[in-house]
């Protein structure tokens, strides 16, 4: 018989309930998020916001899927990796919830989730993931029980930088879909510093030269482009660098800059070239929101893991290669 | 031509030229890419890959001798090592060799740092080892001169990342022993830079 869990996810500005059963049909999945008016997030204001409004989208989340209290058979949370005043407030409402339902409580982590809904959606196997957001760069696969991190950011994620260039220019947050619009209408290419080191690569000298490019007066066009293909770029040769490594046969592209259809492109360009099948998670599953978390709270579970409350503290530095991959075999 | 090898950045031909085997390694175009970074990058990763490789030997590191150059086709024409790929061996090496050949490993990177470069991708995969235990390090395409602490570091960094993510029931063996053969080269840094390969590590993690 197919189980229902209730996921929560609050790592960073977005605070998220989902509703998924065992058999792999997301029942609802909801989420608000945290947008200041100006600067970055406020992990103390974030997790306000996710105190304030966590209940409501809970609610929402169970009047979708149709369901009451007495369904939920399994309640999943974010444990981590995040801003630590946002993962508190998280787990202490998947604690409340879990105590008062009497189900078990499963602690996801967070990337890992990212990967599984993937998965879920795609039907692939065993991919290499790029997880682009605002505050994760990584490039993972599945190898000896673990998801590794084979790439990441020495520096600043790509959304955070897509971001922080946006507000210089006099973008909202979030300045990513701007930026994309803007770069369709450019018509020169400027060149960026382009800094890859092995899998890894850094962002921060290309947004410095970038925000100099905008004061030297090049079009904010021109500039929003440059940024992009000198960033997507250095990405997908680190993903092509991961695909030629591990020769995984699966790419798949997730999390909020997923949404970028010129990165779309580009990685896909990759995948081919190296005859691999590529997938972009579409956006309500790409972003951050419980229905990630809910589904791989429904596979640990079923592999047979267990959190007690007592054990279930936050941990705002869990790697993606800390999690064993239980559920999955080879 | 069937092509011997297809990585991230290029494909290896191996050809037979004037009675030896040769190795051609060509960069081609990725439509994906604007091509005016493409373009920049095939060229520039073409020609510092085939100085790097004469500048790394003079400072004591084995690498393959390169025979001829086009830069224009993005090709470079280099000895092909009789080895195999420390990767490959990893798994099947008894444990005094494995760690004997990770020390050099890790002495020939001390080297390179010595002399102000850094290798830019010292993955096992990048490390050629004869049957008798010489090694050589290849793809020098990533490579760069007047390093700082800090791309020592993200080097060693990656080096030990290679271990963890590829080798992970050896990664301890495996990273101590290229930190030993490393701290053999004496220079003026080396406490800095293996200090910063821990605050590296550190930092690209979530915040
Ligand atoms: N001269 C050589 N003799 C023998 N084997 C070699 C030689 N040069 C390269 N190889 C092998 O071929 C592999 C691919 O070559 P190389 O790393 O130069 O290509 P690449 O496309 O730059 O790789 P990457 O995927 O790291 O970007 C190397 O990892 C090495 O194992």
């Amino acid at each position: 018989m197919s189980i229902i869990c209730l996921g929560i996810e609050g790592t960073a500005h977005s605070f998220g309930a989902g509703v998924v059963s065992s058999d792999g049909h997301v029942l609802s999945n909801i989420w608000d998020m945290f947008s200041p008016e100006e600067g970055g997030i406020h992990p103390r204001e974030a997790s306000r916001h996710h105190s304030d409004i966590g209940p409501s989208v809970i609610r929402n989340a169970m009047e979708e899927a149709s369901i009451n209290n007495k369904d939920i058979d399994l309640v999943a949370f974010s444990r981590g990796p995040g801003l630590g005043p946002c993962l508190r407030t998280t787990a202490t409402i998947a604690r409340t919830l879990s105590l008062r339902l009497d189900v078990p409580l499963i602690g996801v982590n967070h990337c890992v989730a990212h990967i599984e809904i993937g998965c879920l959606e795609s039907g692939f196997k065993d991919p290499v993931t790029v997880y682009v957001s605002g505050g994760n760069t990584q490039i993972i696969a599945y190898a000896g029980k673990r998801y590794r991190t084979f790439g990441e950011t020495l520096d600043i994620a790509i959304g955070n930088m897509l971001d922080t260039f946006g507000r210089e220019v006099g973008m909202r947050f979030p300045a990513g879909p701007q930026i994309e619009r803007e770069a369709s209408n450019a018509t020169n290419y400027h060149q960026l510093p382009y800094s890859v080191k092995g899998m890894d690569l850094s962002y921060s000298g290309m947004l410095t030269a970038a925000n100099r490019l905008v004061s030297e007066g090049v079009s904010l066009a021109d500039a929003c482009f440059s940024v992009q293909e000198t960033a997507f770029g250095m990405l997908a040769e680190i993903a092509e660098r991961a695909i030629a490594h591990t020769k995984k046969k699966e790419l798949l592209l997730t999390g909020g800059v997923a949404r970028n259809n010129r990165l779309t492109d580009i990685l896909s360009g990759v995948a081919k070239r190296h005859n691999a099948a590529f997938h972009r998670v579409t956006p309500p599953l790409a972003g951050d929101q419980g229905a990630m978390i809910a589904w791989t709270g429904i596979l640990q579970h079923e592999a047979g893991d267990r959190l007690s409350v007592a054990d279930s503290s936050i941990l705002p530095k869990w790697r993606t290669d800390e999690q064993d991959i239980v559920w999955r075999r080879s | 031509m069937e092509p011997w090898n297809i990585g991230a950045e290029s494909i290896i031909y191996r050809l037979e030229q004037w009675g030896r085997i040769i190795l051609l390694k060509h960069r081609p175009q990725k439509p994906y890419l604007l091509k005016d970074i493409d373009e920049f990058l095939r060229t520039s990763r073409t020609s510092r890959e085939c100085k790097m490789l004469t500048v790394a030997r003079n400072l004591g590191v084995p690498t393959p001798m390169v025979y001829w150059i086009d830069v224009h086709n993005h090709s470079i024409a280099m000895e092909c090592l009789q080895g195999k790929q420390l990767k490959q061996l990893v798994a099947e090496l008894a444990a005094d060799r494995l760690q004997k050949i990770t020390r050099e490993f890790g002495k020939l990177i001390g080297l390179l740092h010595r002399g102000g470069m850094v290798h830019g991708d010292p993955t096992t995969s990048n490390v050629i080892v004869n049957p008798r235990g010489n090694i050589w390090l290849v793809d020098f395409g990533l490579a760069e001169m007047n390093a700082t602490v800090e791309m020592k570091g993200v080097d060693l960094h990656l080096m030990r990342r290679a271990f963890e993510t590829t080798h992970w029931d050896f990664e301890a063996i495996l990273w101590s022993a290229a930190l030993d053969g490393y701290r053999t080269i004496h220079a003026e840094e080396t406490e800095q830079v293996l200090s910063r390969v821990e605050e590296i590590r550190e930092r690209g993690r979530y915040h």
